[in-house]
């Protein structure tokens, strides 16, 4: 994997197939979790965004209005929780009626970022970029970057990263030599760390996206 | 999209008017520091000093109000944390 830096006047980081397979996964994970069905099957439903099950117009065209007149419960999932999270603390009324208003539109907007990931992680990048890059024009920099904040919080729930000292923790244990005892095979520490080692690495890939689309924010215009 | 610091300290001190509302943003152990700043950049327009400010506060106290106003124009600020995978909450001033 290769950090996140400006070339001629796109976003551009290196991913090598394994690691475009890895996140992948987890995109198409998260992407189910918020109901989108699996990205995967999506090419037989037509083009890409087409919402199949759908016999509304597409959202865009709906700008503000939602069509929700009861209440949605809130997520069963904590990882889809946090990802649609309660919008007030202590007043049950006001979380439902800003659910009932937005929760379409966010799961809307989240699986849409979520499938522009997907494409570019499964298709070649245009002519005259190498095939491992992952190439994004500046101004999707902050829609890739919010994408990979859904995915690590969905990771992070599934490694129960609760708080700072269990995010120290996990890094401590990718430190470490993986335990190299065939007659032991442990599954769930492997997966673990297969899945810490996907966060650790969008972290750091998130990391210098910010790099440069900070630098773009200081950029004159 | 601009707000005012007197009008944050307005609303964190809770007395203006009984139908201000604010928007508070919580910490979490996933945010990159570096990508709470650039939210509060791009969406509050506020410049880098002040949005590491924010960050900061939302960092070490756990919480920051980012912004005030009516209860609508808080749910649209809280939609759009949401959005950007931030945990953000709304509610009235005073409490």
């Amino acid at each position: 994997m290769r950090a996140f830096r400006r070339e001629r006047g796109m976003f551009v980081a290196e991913l090598d197939s394994g690691e475009r397979a890895a996140v992948a996964a987890v995109v198409a994970d998260v992407a189910q979790l918020l109901g989108a069905g699996r990205l995967e099957d999506r090419e037989a439903t037509g083009r890409p965004g087409d919402d199949a099950s759908g016999t509304l117009p597409p959202t865009e065209s709906l700008a503000g209005l939602s069509l929700r007149i009861d209440d949605i419960k809130a997520p069963d999932d904590a990882a889809v929780h946090r990802l649609l999270p309660d919008a007030s603390r202590n007043e049950p009324t006001v979380s439902a009626e800003f659910r009932r208003l937005t929760e379409d539109d966010l799961r809307q907007v989240k699986t849409a970022r979520l499938t522009a990931l997907w494409d570019a992680l499964t298709t070649a990048p245009a002519d005259g970029w190498r095939s491992g890059e992952l190439v994004v024009r500046p101004d999707a920099g902050a829609d890739l970057a919010a994408t990979l904040t859904d995915l690590r919080l969905v990771l992070a729930d599934r490694l129960g990263l609760d708080d700072d000292e269990a995010s120290e923790a996990l890094y401590a244990e990718l430190e470490r030599e993986p335990a190299d005892d065939e007659a032991q095979p442990d599954a769930p520490a492997d997966v673990r760390r297969y899945l810490g080692s996907i966060y650790a690495a969008l972290s750091w890939l998130q990391e210098s996206l910010l790099d440069v689309l900070l630098d773009e924010l200081d950029r004159p215009r | 999209m601009q707000t005012a610091p007197e009008e944050l300290a307005a609303a964190e001190h809770s007395l203006s008017t009984a139908d201000a509302w604010v928007t508070i943003v919580w910490n979490d152990p996933v945010n990159l520091m570096s990508y709470v700043t650039y939210v509060f950049r791009s969406y509050f327009g506020h410049p880098q000093a002040k949005a590491e400010m924010l960050m900061r506060q939302v960092h070490e106290q756990g919480r920051a109000v980012v912004s005030a106003g009516n209860r609508e124009r808080m749910e649209v600020d809280v939609q759009a944390m949401h959005s950007y995978g931030l945990w953000a909450t709304l509610q009235r001033s005073g409490d």
